[in-house]
Formats: C-alpha cells, structure tokens, sequence
C-alpha cells in the first residue's frame, strides 16, 4: 500500500529486542560463572518444555481453546473470506476454527505459515459486519505472516528458564551444592538474578507484543486496504468487552499474547498488558486512512 | 525465505509489506501462446473471455484510477473490439470483465487494464486474472495470482468439487509455457458466487 513505513514502531521493535537479547546474555555469563552447568541444565529442560509447546502450538493452544476446526462446508462465508485474504496476503490458507463463545474475538497460532490456524468465537461473527470481521481476520493472518508466534516464543524462551530458576532453583540447586560442599552462596545469586531478568524480560516482552500488534493492525489495513474497518471492528470488541464479565476465560491469561483484544483482569499498568490500548490502535489506523485518502 | 524477509518477519512488517507489493502485468502475455496449446494439444476452446479481480479501496483516488481503467478500454474497444465491464461479487470484491474473439486482443486490453492501477500505485489490489476455457467436461480455467506471480488451474465441477486430475493434465501441459505456481497450497479456487455464476458468466 502506498503510506508510510512506520520506522519508529521497528525501531522500537528493534531496540527492545537488543535490550532482551543483550539481558539474557548477561544472565546467561552470569548463571554459568555463579553455578556451572548444573542449575543452567536444569533450566534448558524447563525451557525445553516451553519449545516444546511451541512445536505442538497449532493443536495445543485450539485445544485448550475449545476450539473446533471447521470446514468450508460448516461456514463457506468464514472459509471463502480467509481464502482471499491469504491470497490478498500471499499465504497459504490457513486453518479454520472456530469457538463456540459470547465473547468476541480472535486468534492466530502455528509455528509458521504451513501449520498455522485462525480461531474466531461465534461471538465475533454475530457483532461483526463482514468488512470489521475482514480487518479482524486480516489482523490474524499478519500475525501469522509476521511469525509473531515463532519471534514471541523465542524471546520468552530464556525468561521461561529465568522463572523456573527462581521458582525451583533453591529446591534443586540447594540439594546438589550440599552433596559438593560451599557454593551455596551461588545459588543464592543465581536466584537473584533470574529474578531479577525474569521481572525485566516480563517488562521487554510485553512491550514487544503490544509492538507486533500495531505491526499486525498495519499488516491488515494492507491486506484489506481498508484500516476504519478494523478500526470499528475493535471499538466494537473493546465495547463488547467491557460487558461481558470476567468469567473463566481469565485462565487462559497466557494466552493473551494473541488475543486481538487481551481479556481484562483488573486494574493491571499499561507496562504489563499485552496488547496497546484500543484507543491508541484505532488512532494508528486513523492515520493510515488519513494518508490513504491523502492519496 | 531471504534475509531480507526474515528481517521484515522478524521486525513485524512482512505482511504490511507483502500485501502491499506491486504487480508485475508483463506476466499475462504468457498466456497468449498458452491459447494455441490449450486449443491445439489439448482440445480446450477459449470462452473468448477473461477476468481481472481486485479489491476497492475506499478513497476517491482509487475511484479516479478505475475510472481511468474504464476510460482506457473504452478508448482501446474501437481498436481492439475488445468488449467490458465492471461488476463487484458478494465477497466484495471488484471486477473488469473483458470480451473478445481474438486472444492477442483479450491479453492486450487485460494488460492494458492491469497496467493502469500499477501506474496509479494499486498494483498491489490487484489480486487475480482468470482465463476461461472449456472442454466438453465443463469450465476450466487459468489463474494469475498477481500476489504470487505464477499461474495455477483451476477447474471447478458442480458441488464445489475441483476435477483435481484435469487440473494436473493442464499443469504437466503448459508447463514450461506458463510460470506455474508450483506449491499447490496457493492453488486458490475462485468459486461461483450465491447466484452459482462467476463475475465472468
């Protein structure tokens, strides 16, 4: 399309992704030299388990969803309409699935484009026009497109270890260092300072998926050509949201990341949502339309 | 997947890019030897007809430039004889039918056509051509995916079944004549709108 690149959102994309980077190095040097390859080990297992995850994300997360893959036969509207988006987008059709909830809304996952899977609940089809559930699913398939799935995992990767360190690291460490006499002073550090990166790669990583979402928000008004549409889609959703009461969708909190709007949990700051706040987004797309119709 | 895209993958910008990528027209002239094979070697009668398909995009400047498409093949008809029109279906899309005997004729007015929303920057709504034949099984057709660069076939049968193996006996065929899509997940069927006709029917 013909706006604007947006270099300050990649640019910030960028340095968040250094900063991370430039963390888990230092914690990295520092676990190895406070402890050895032990407790590192141990953690790689843990971490291990979160890759894992990731390779089996495509069934795992529609399944913990409730979700159900559906044909084209059972929604040829749904089908037909994510068929020309992926065209419009250049992928390959992805899954369809669909969850059977009042809460409207959206998700994306799958390692990479082969694999992937797009989820709506029959909520959001029910509040939407077709137009804001294209700028929706458009969204979804940006994600995909972006590898939002893969780059996530694997800058949660290290922090997954730096968590399990603090929360197993005294239990396990704390037994093998006795066996080898002193060094119990190192489990201690290494406690401190997975804590310590675990609460700043938190604070990174979040920052970084409220990035991915405007990058994905841009992705879809590309795709579509068409940025009010999503936008009222997600006035829409957002005001939906806020009717809807908090039931047990809020244990799937880790699912957030791919929610097109994250489900609300109280009062939590703006530094540990996952998504932007709708406001901003819809300003973002705004500015789109505004330049398109500049044009 | 090239460096280059793994950077945009990486910094979230590959679909914003990708979706908004120019298309190339010149890949349609392709498809004017591929009329004599499908005639000739493989019993395929051309329906004289073939089919751009984009998507709008609601600003009065896309509006000037389909104008200027219209403009453009209404000045070419007397040359040409070249007939068309533009009609949307019900996914929302848009959609300049061109009519002609002459296949060198439908592939310069279609060229024509696809060249004028390059020029005015909407290369990247263009989403697909399609090129109608027909044996004494029923409709096949070809698709250019604009997105792609690469033609693919498409023949549908009723129920919206695809007749996978005519589809196969046209990729072998023109192979080497056509660019042909070679990852059959990109093989995107154009089905029959709720009226159970295509925009070019």
């Amino acid at each position: 399309m013909n706006w604007q690149a947006d270099w300050g959102l990649r640019f910030r994309m960028f340095v968040t992704m250094f900063l991370l980077f430039a963390l888990y190095i230092v914690f990295a040097g520092v676990i190895t030299a406070y402890v050895g390859g032990g407790l590192l080990l141990f953690g790689l297992f843990f971490g291990g388990f979160s890759l894992v995850q990731y390779y089996f994300s495509d069934t795992l997360t529609l399944r913990s969803m409730g979700a159900k893959t559906v044909s084209a036969d059972e929604y040829p509207q749904l089908h037909a309409s994510i068929e020309r988006l992926s065209q419009q987008a250049d992928l390959p059709k992805p899954k369809v699935a669909v969850v059977d909830s009042k809460v409207p809304n959206a998700f994306a996952t799958g390692r990479n484009q082969r694999n992937a899977a797009v989820c709506v609940t029959t909520g959001l089809m029910n509040t939407l026009e077709q137009d804001e559930l294209d700028g929706v699913l458009a969204h979804e398939l940006a994600h995909v497109k972006n590898r939002d799935m893969m780059v996530m995992t694997i800058a949660s990767f290290l922090s997954t270890i730096a968590f399990m360190m603090v929360r197993w690291g005294a239990f396990f460490g704390g037994g093998h260092s006795r066996g080898r006499g002193g060094g119990g002073g190192g489990i201690v550090v290494a406690i401190l300072v997975s804590l310590v990166v675990w609460i700043i790669s938190y604070l990174l990583i979040r920052a970084l998926s409220r990035y991915r979402e405007y990058a994905a928000d841009r992705g879809a008004a590309a795709i579509t050509g068409n940025p009010s549409a999503l936008a009222s889609a997600l006035l829409k959703i957002s005001g939906e949201m806020d009717k809807v009461p908090k039931d047990d969708m809020r244990e799937e909190a880790e699912m957030n990341a791919f929610f097109i709007i994250p489900i609300r949990s109280g009062v939590i700051g703006r530094l540990f949502s996952t998504h932007p706040p709708t406001e901003r987004r819809v300003e973002q797309l705004r500015d789109l339309e505004r330049e398109m119709q500049a044009f | 997947m090239g460096l280059l895209d793994g950077l945009r993958a990486i910094l979230g910008s590959r679909a914003e890019v990708d979706a908004g990528r120019d298309a190339d027209s010149d890949d349609l002239f392709g498809m004017s030897t591929a009329y004599l094979t499908m005639q000739a070697d493989l019993g395929y009668e051309s329906l004289d007809v073939g089919a751009l398909c984009f998507s709008g995009v609601d600003s009065s400047d896309f509006r000037d430039a389909v104008d200027e498409v219209e403009a453009i093949l209404e000045a070419g008809r007397e040359e040409t004889g070249t007939e068309f029109s533009v009609t949307s279906d019900d996914h929302g899309y848009h959609w300049v039918v061109l009519t002609d005997d002459d296949p060198e004729d439908l592939i310069t007015s279609m060229h024509f056509a696809a060249d004028t929303f390059i020029e005015h920057g909407y290369g990247s709504r263009l989403l697909a051509a399609v090129f109608a034949y027909e044996n004494r099984d029923g409709p096949a057709y070809w698709i250019y995916s604009f997105r792609r660069g690469r033609f693919y076939p498409f023949v549908p049968r009723d129920g919206r079944e695809r007749d996978s193996s005519a589809e196969f006996t046209l990729e072998s065929a023109l192979d080497g004549e056509l660019e042909i899509e070679r990852e059959k997940e990109y093989w995107y069927p154009l089905w029959p709108s709720e009226g159970g006709t295509h925009p070019w029917e």
